[in-house]
């Protein structure tokens, strides 16, 4: 990862971070308000709803007493009590009552328990309200919440009672109001706010009507039959989130009938949409996404300029450290930056020119060294056969002097040893000259097994007579490679050569082949006295030879040629251990 | 003059006006409000109503005993199998275009009415009806078919659904009757018209039994007839003969009969009302709720709702209906009570009787409650035994395609200025004999 993505990456990070942490505080601190708000307006609804609930009751309490208290229902009560009473003279009496008292619901019960008149069920004549025969004392009891069936569904509603006697005679006075979606109406609701009324068993209407869709209140309703107090609940009525409503639900029971205490009726609950919650929420969090995009952007400016100064010089610096590496010493990094990128910058051209000075030094004196070296060889190669060619001619010199009779013969001999010598001094000149004229390797296919067994052909009868004994190892599977197969088979020979002559005693040569990281090694090792570690760097150097004879170039030739081939040549010894040269080829 | 001379004078004045209050004299306009709406004024027509009954006559008209009285027919005789039968035409009757009635015309109103029996006229009184069977209860059929334009009124004006006009027919035979015109608002709701009678623009209108109580306590004169109106469940053809059976038993018809009619009529089991018939009494009409009961359970719980309509311009319709739902529950049925729905299985239907004669009045009512097809006997003759007619009932009602309720009379409330000189002007079957009718307070 490059130091300027890597300095990106820290700024954007860190914007993303800020924004984030910045952007988590706000939501926090907004979604405890709009909760804080919340809960002020369900609790300012629900205290509206126990109000008018209240004042409701009294209402209807009112209305039921005065209905009873009346002259004409006092009249009824007292024809009623005769002999001869016909109650169908009231069968209709209940509905203008209901209406002029604003009752839904206004049933005439007689003492015996008939329905003597309804409002809302008129049908009902005769039949028996026996719940309302179970008390004497409806008067002093407050409005409460019954079940009313109609004619074609349940309602829900607050009802009084209220006992006329007269005399011996009662009638019962049964009024009162339906909970329904007018009841609803009459709240005043703050904006996002509803108002619903639960019926059990599972009729839920507001002010608009009966609600379409309950599934999504059921398991609030659940909660509420379970634990019998105000519940709050949030519902999800779509897949939007925007959808949500918080709903706190305040029971309505009806009397106790029993040791399981009041009945559930109905639960009245007020609805507070989320949507406006939600809206913010998500225009926080856009601003939030926008601030960090921007953020983003800016880091990625500052990046870039921060990286136009920095990491470029720094690169620089790096690619030219690669070039110095590849060998182009002649590189310099062209950085116009003050500070420490400036003085590194110096510094590594300096560190270059330096290098490239020490290099022509080193150089020059390895070229003295060398040619020292070849004039050293070269006096060495040519002082032998020059020595016997002055003997030879000197003999020649003495005996045409001396003995002319026999010049013929010395002579004849002589020359012999001249033309001799004559082909050592052109046999060391040829050396020279192939090493000087060696040619580019003509690369074709070539079995490398096959060009070392062809080889050793060739120094069978020498390895016999020196008392070395040949162990070949070669891989099956190696694969063929290109190369110049006179040029490689002439460095494997004189490796062979190299291997013969330092085991004048005798000894293994051992020839190995090896598939090598995708290409192919070959190993020529020996059981010769070895080298010491000065002796191994100095191997491939031109001229430098280990034997009392020779160019010093057999060595040279063979990393020339491996050179040339793309491949490395090592050598591993140690003194009396023997030597081993190592071929790497691709 | 002295102050005792003119006592006597102002008791004789006093007297004059009190009597000419309470003696009948001519002129004036009745107002009448009906319901019924007839497309126009043809006796034949099934909805004819009271109407014809000002304009046309019948050979003979049935008093209050039910026995025939001449009308048309001054008198008349039968052989002893009464297969043959003589009228004797009244003279001097004229049609209401002025020309005498012929016992041509006669003869020849009366062959529509008896397709089955020869009617021959001789001369210009005679009438001779002869059938191959016994006709015993031909009177009877007299006083309601063959009617002709001879009535103490004639038609001026008729607006279909709307309103029809009559004046005194001046040639009537009877004699001219006290009204001058007869101005019949038709198609007009019960409420509606007890309305008008209370606010003094209507003069006799048709009553509902529940609002009997209310017609006496604002001072109105109540008429009614004898119980000719039959109201009845009529069941389509779907509803499982189990539910029919279950809702026949559920019915309370005591207590609807008591506090929704007012008693007024009678409650009954059976297709023909007891003084017709003399058997309604052997149709149960207690309820009989475990029976229902158990008649419902066997019922899947689908198959036990049923709808039912009603005609919101029937009398008391709604509140039979709705009470029937409510005594249908009690049995475990539903029933969905919805006025005016075509696609009801029940309808609760009022159905007036066409005759007094058993058998076509039976024929009548069996055909109007989908019980058999239109036109085809019902059971049998008139010449059948009161035992034969009651079979017959019974097996028209076994199926509980129809489940009769109630005979109810037809009511009619007056306004205080109505007076009559005579009967009652609402016939047992309803019909209207308003040529006795004048009204209080019109200067003569």
């Amino acid at each position: 990862m490059t130091f300027r993505t890597r300095l990106l990456i820290a700024f954007a990070v860190t914007v993303v971070v800020a924004v984030a942490f910045v952007g988590a505080i706000v939501s926090t601190t907004t979604q405890h308000a709009f909760e804080q708000l919340d809960q002020q307006r369900v609790a300012a609804l629900a205290a509206q709803f126990r109000q008018e609930y209240v004042r409701r009751q009294r209402e209807i309490a009112q209305q039921v007493k005065d209905i009873a208290e009346a002259d004409s229902t006092r009249d009824m009560v007292i024809a009623l009590s005769r002999p001869d009473a016909d109650p169908s003279r009231y069968v209709d009496a209940a509905q203008p009552l209901a209406a002029a008292h604003n009752l839904d619901f206004l049933e005439l019960v007689s003492a015996t328990g008939s329905i003597v008149s309804s409002a809302q069920w008129p049908a009902r004549f005769l039949y028996q309200e026996e719940w309302v025969k179970q008390r004497d004392d409806w008067n002093s009891q407050e409005p409460f919440l019954k079940r009313e069936e109609l004619p074609t569904d349940t309602a829900l509603a607050l009802i009084s009672v209220y006992v006329l006697t007269v005399g011996d005679s009662k009638l019962y006075v049964i009024g009162g109001e339906a909970l329904d979606r007018d009841f609803l109406a009459s709240f005043v609701l703050p904006a996002g706010m509803r108002a619903l009324l639960y019926r059990e068993p599972q009729s839920i209407v507001s002010a608009n009507g009966p609600l379409p869709q309950t599934a999504a209140l059921a398991p609030l309703v659940d909660a509420l039959r379970k634990q019998r107090r105000e519940v709050t609940r949030t519902v999800q009525w779509t897949a939007d989130a925007a959808s949500a409503e918080t709903f706190h639900a305040i029971p309505l029971t009806g009397p106790a009938k029993d040791s399981t205490g009041a009945e559930l009726m109905g639960a009245f609950l007020v609805g507070s949409s989320r949507a406006a919650q939600v809206g913010l929420e998500r225009f926080l969090r856009r601003v939030e996404i926008l601030v960090a995009a921007g953020g983003i952007l800016l880091a990625l400016l500052i990046a870039f300029w921060t990286t136009a100064r920095i990491t470029r010089p720094v690169e620089a610096l790096a690619a030219g450290a690669r070039a110095v590496a590849g060998g182009d010493w002649h590189t310099t990094v062209d950085v116009h930056v003050g500070g420490e990128i400036g003085a590194l910058a110096a510094a590594f051209n300096q560190m270059t020119r330096e290098l490239i000075e020490q290099r022509d030094r080193l150089v020059q004196a390895e070229r003295v060294a060398a040619w020292r070296e070849l004039a050293r060889r070269l006096a060495h190669e040519l002082k032998n056969p020059l020595f016997p060619l002055q003997i030879t001619v000197e003999n020649m010199q003495r005996a045409r002097a001396a003995h002319p009779e026999q010049f013929d013969e010395v002579f004849r001999e002589s020359t012999a040893t001249l033309l001799a010598e004559l082909g050592k001094l052109r046999g060391i000149v040829g050396r020279f000259s192939d090493f000087a004229k060696m040619p580019h390797p003509q690369l074709e296919t070539v079995d490398l097994n096959s060009l070392v067994r062809d080889s050793l052909k060739l120094f069978e009868a020498q390895m016999q007579a020196a008392g070395v004994t040949l162990r070949l190892d070669l891989a099956a599977d190696l694969r063929a490679i290109q190369a110049d197969p006179g040029q490689l088979g002439r460095a494997l020979q004189n490796l062979v050569l190299n291997a013969i002559d330092a085991m004048a005693a005798g000894g293994t040569l051992a020839i190995r082949t090896a598939p090598h990281e995708g290409g192919v090694r070959l190993e020529v090792s020996d059981t010769g006295q070895g080298l010491t570690q000065e002796e191994c760097d100095r191997l491939f150097t031109r001229y430098y030879t280990t034997k009392a004879h020779g160019t010093g170039l057999g060595l040279a030739i063979v990393q020339s040629v491996v050179s040339d081939h793309g491949g490395k040549i090592g050598v591993r010894s140690e003194p009396g251990k023997g030597t081993t040269f190592v071929i790497d080829l691709a | 003059m002295r102050l005792t001379a003119w006592l006597p004078l102002a008791v004789l004045s006093a007297a004059t006006v009190c009597g000419a209050a309470t003696r009948p004299h001519y002129g004036g306009t009745l107002r009448v409000e009906i319901r019924a709406a007839p497309a126009a004024l043809d006796p034949a027509a099934a909805d004819a109503g009271p109407l014809v009954s000002l304009v046309f006559e019948t050979l003979v008209r049935l008093d209050e005993a039910g026995a025939a009285q001449p009308c048309l027919a001054v008198s008349w005789q039968h052989d002893a199998a009464a297969k043959r039968w003589q009228f004797n035409l009244r003279p001097g009757v004229k049609l209401q275009d002025g020309s005498p009635l012929t016992s041509a015309a006669v003869a020849a109103s009366l062959q529509s009415a008896l397709p089955d029996a020869a009617i021959s006229a001789a001369g210009d009184a005679l009438i001779t009806i002869r059938a191959n069977h016994s006709l015993p209860g031909l009177l009877l059929d007299l006083a309601h078919n063959g009617r002709l334009a001879t009535g103490p009124f004639r038609a001026t004006a008729f607006e279909p659904g709307h309103r029809a006009t009559f004046a005194a027919n001046q040639d009537y035979w009877g004699g001219r009757p006290f009204l001058d015109v007869i101005d019949v608002q038709l198609g007009r709701g019960l409420h509606d018209q007890l309305l008008d009678l209370d606010l003094g623009k209507a003069d006799i209108v048709e009553i509902a039994p529940t609002d009997l109580r209310r017609a006496s306590s604002q001072g109105h004169i109540v008429w009614s007839s004898a119980p000719v109106s039959l109201i009845a469940l009529s069941f389509g053809p779907a509803p499982d003969r189990r539910l029919r059976e279950a809702l026949a038993l559920s019915i309370d018809r005591a207590t609807m009969h008591t506090v929704l009619l007012q008693k007024q009529g009678e409650a009954t089991a059976a297709l023909l009302p007891q003084w017709i018939s003399g058997y309604a009494f052997a149709f149960p009409t207690a309820p009989d709720l475990p029976r229902a009961r158990s008649l419902a359970n066997a019922l899947p719980a689908a198959a036990r709702t049923v709808t039912l309509t009603y005609d919101p311009g029937m009398r008391a319709a709604r509140a039979l209906a709705d009470r029937v739902a409510v005594n249908a529950r009690d049995a475990g049925l539903n029933v969905q009570v919805s006025p005016q729905n075509p696609r009801a299985d029940v309808r609760l239907v009022e159905v007036h009787l066409a005759s007094l004669d058993p058998a076509p009045a039976l024929a009548g009512l069996a055909a109007a409650l989908g019980l058999q097809a239109p036109g085809a006997p019902a059971a049998s003759t008139s010449a059948e035994s009161p035992a034969a007619f009651y079979q017959s009932e019974r097996r028209l009602l076994e199926g509980f395609r129809a489940i009769p309720l109630f005979q109810l009379p037809v009511l009619y409330g007056a306004a205080g200025r109505v007076r009559v000189y005579g009967p009652q002007p609402i016939t047992k079957l309803g019909d209207w004999r308003f040529d006795n009718v004048w009204l209080s307070g019109t200067v003569p």
